[in-house]
């Protein structure tokens, strides 16, 4: 189904782009050249996170090459910078972009350069990690909630237990959680009641005897991306997984619900920068505006499965193919939900802690 | 000859760039504390007490380190038969298995070990073809065996290679003489063939044993994020919580150990009484 309006969309888009084409001469690279300075742009972006035609549509219409890598976490990425790589565009996450800025990594954009700004979504504009989107356009946004069988699972007994129901002994062996400090800390401290965000010595101790806890009690398995496999297969019953993944899991599987639990949750989201030492800003700016097209984002959320930053998007896949889907959009002004916070130091802390959960046998 | 010496100064040049200034920045980073910078440096061991004093460090240590046995020895239990096999072939035949060893080796390790996924996972074509003759699926995946079987599937070609080319190289008029003198086969094997292949294993172990002991994307993917090896600690140091000093000391700690363990292994080899002659 998803690739079959993929494919229907992308037949739409060549047929409007041919219409372009036809009225007007073919961009050329000696064009882009003389308007940005240069044809190729570097885009280091998360894996899977791109509508399948985005890349070669933009090359198409703006006559310019463009070099795609991907990560698979912000800290890899994060790393990678360090060693002196410059790119063009990046998609990283709120609390990175944070520390990006903190570390004046970033450049200021342009907001003349970006019209298209205006198809935003009001509720992720401005967010804590940068005020008045000084550096940052916001890509895919969404939360973290619990996916699971209902077919093996209760979903009242899901909806009252909420992220507690991952040291349910009844599931024992039947549980996924995703790989990360920064996710499995958020469930611990949430399931606890604190924030997740603390510095409260105690109450990290709690969270990490929590999920001490459930590694050994619930024989988990620890994955990442593997999680949507697993969950389209069926092969676990619970799994904690990002919103834009079990959009895809429900969309798969029908025997799968998706549940945001009261506890409340992280409220993330992804966002376009450009880097200080981007080689071509200028087209870095032509590009991050491309995607707020309506065509673009269209493009990229109906691939991807995540929320998409453009309001009618949001709006007309919510209402349209994803509106049987209550993973795809993520829940609003909700208090209990928080969005990460830069912090070096508790993070460090709860990397080794996450290790040594993981580690003990 | 002599007009060729100054030929090695490239590589003298390459190897001190890439082998020893990131070997001596392995070393600064283990012994300080605090920030990526060079510029801020302090010294301390505190790296090696936090792990020494940890007993889940400890735990992973000892862990990676039977796997690394066993996936060692069972590359010697496994490869050396097949080594002997191929070296009793023709030149010709001999080429041909020898290509059939390496092929897989041609494609990334990486996507090789995504293809034990798609085989040992629950719905996968292991659990399948039991699924015809209705028999319930097993669980292989995310288990000591997987991460086990898909280090000996990766590094084994390393073992058969070396055995294969110290029995290839071996003089067979010993074994002739050995007959001529009254030796059966086992005896001939026993006093002939394993003493002159040793050096071939013991090269063998050292290449299946470094790799195997530091590997952290097998037990990754084929284990499961459960299943922490010292590999995957330095990696998350490296990576994740970006504790560069703690990670290299990690890796110093490993390398000291891989270091003695080839002062050992170096040993047994030059030590005639340890070779197996018995006499």
């Amino acid at each position: 189904m998803k690739k079959f309006m993929a494919m229907f969309l992308a037949s739409t888009l060549l047929l409007a782009g041919c219409g372009n084409e036809s009225g007007e001469n073919a961009v050329t690279s000696a064009d882009a050249v003389e308007k940005y300075g240069s044809d190729t742009l570097k885009l280091y972006n998360w894996g899977e996170y791109m509508g399948e035609n985005l890349i070669s549509d933009f090359e198409k219409q703006f006559g310019v090459k463009v070099n795609v890598e991907y990560f698979d976490s912000n800290e890899a990425m994060y790393t990678k910078l360090q060693s002196g790589e410059a790119y063009d565009v990046l998609v990283p996450s709120d609390y990175m972009i944070e520390r990006l800025k903190a570390e004046n990594m970033l450049q200021p954009l342009d907001h003349a350069l970006l019209p298209n700004m205006s198809n935003l979504v009001k509720g992720i504009q401005s967010l804590p990690y940068d005020e008045g989107n000084q550096y940052s356009v916001p890509y895919f946004w969404g939360s973290v909630g619990i996916v699971y069988n209902h077919n093996n699972v209760d979903p009242d007994v899901v909806e009252e237990q909420g992220y507690e129901i991952l040291r349910n002994t009844d599931y024992k062996g039947k549980i996924y959680i995703y790989d990360s400090e920064r996710d499995s800390f958020m469930m611990a401290l949430k399931a606890l009641g604190y924030s997740m965000n603390t510095e409260d010595e105690k109450e990290i101790q709690q969270a990490y005897e929590w999920l001490l806890d459930m590694n050994n009690t619930m024989e988990p398995v620890y994955v990442t991306d593997e999680v949507i496999d697993g969950m389209i297969t069926g092969t676990k019953d619970i799994a904690v997984v990002y919103s834009g993944d079990a959009t895809n899991i429900l969309a798969e599987n029908p025997d799968m619900s998706f549940w945001m639990p009261e506890e409340g949750t992280n409220l993330w989201s992804d966002a376009m920068v450009i880097p200080a030492n981007a080689p071509n800003a200028k087209l870095a700016h032509e590009f991050i505006n491309y995607v707020l097209t309506d065509e673009a984002s269209m493009g990229n959320s109906e691939y991807v499965g995540y929320a998409s930053s453009n309001q009618a998007v949001l709006d007309e896949l919510s209402n349209g193919i994803f509106a049987e889907n209550e993973a795809y959009l993520p829940r609003m002004d909700y208090e209990k939900d928080e969005v990460f916070v830069d912090n070096q130091t508790l993070k460090k802390k709860l990397a080794e802690l996450w290790i040594k959960v993981k580690a003990t046998k | 000859m002599r007009q060729f010496r100054s030929m090695i100064y490239p590589y003298i040049v390459w190897l001190a760039v890439m082998v020893v200034v990131p070997m001596l920045m392995i070393l600064l980073y283990a012994f300080t504390k605090e920030g990526n910078d060079v510029a801020s440096i302090k010294f301390s061991l505190e790296n090696f007490t936090r792990f020494f004093h940890d007993a889940v460090f400890i735990d992973v240590l000892k862990r990676s380190l039977i796997i690394a046995v066993a996936t060692t020895v069972l590359c010697v239990i496994l490869g050396y038969p097949i080594a002997y096999a191929i070296a009793t072939h023709s030149e010709r035949g001999r080429m041909f298995w020898i290509l059939m060893i390496t092929l897989p080796t041609w494609i990334n390790m990486l996507v090789r070990t995504y293809a034990w996924v798609g085989i040992l996972q629950d719905d996968g074509l292991f659990n399948r073809i039991l699924g015809l003759f209705g028999i319930e699926p097993i669980k292989l995946m995310y288990t000591t065996f997987a991460v086990v079987l898909g280090m000996v599937y990766n590094f084994i070609p390393f073992m058969i290679l070396q055995i294969h080319t110290s029995l290839a190289k071996m003089d067979k008029s010993l074994i002739d003489a050995a007959g001529d003198l009254g030796a059966n086969r086992f005896q001939t094997f026993w006093r002939i063939t394993f003493p002159l292949s040793l050096p071939g294993v013991l090269s063998g172990i050292t290449l299946v044993f470094l790799p195997a002991v530091s590997s952290f994307f097998i037990p990754k993917l084929l284990g499961g994020g459960q299943y922490v090896l010292i590999g995957n600690v330095i990696e998350t140091q490296f990576i994740t919580s970006g504790d560069w000093n703690f990670g290299s000391a990690i890796s110093l700690i490993m390398a000291i150990i891989i270091i003695l363990s080839m002062y050992l292994t170096r040993k047994v080899d030059t030590d005639p009484t340890a070779n197996g002659r018995g006499e």
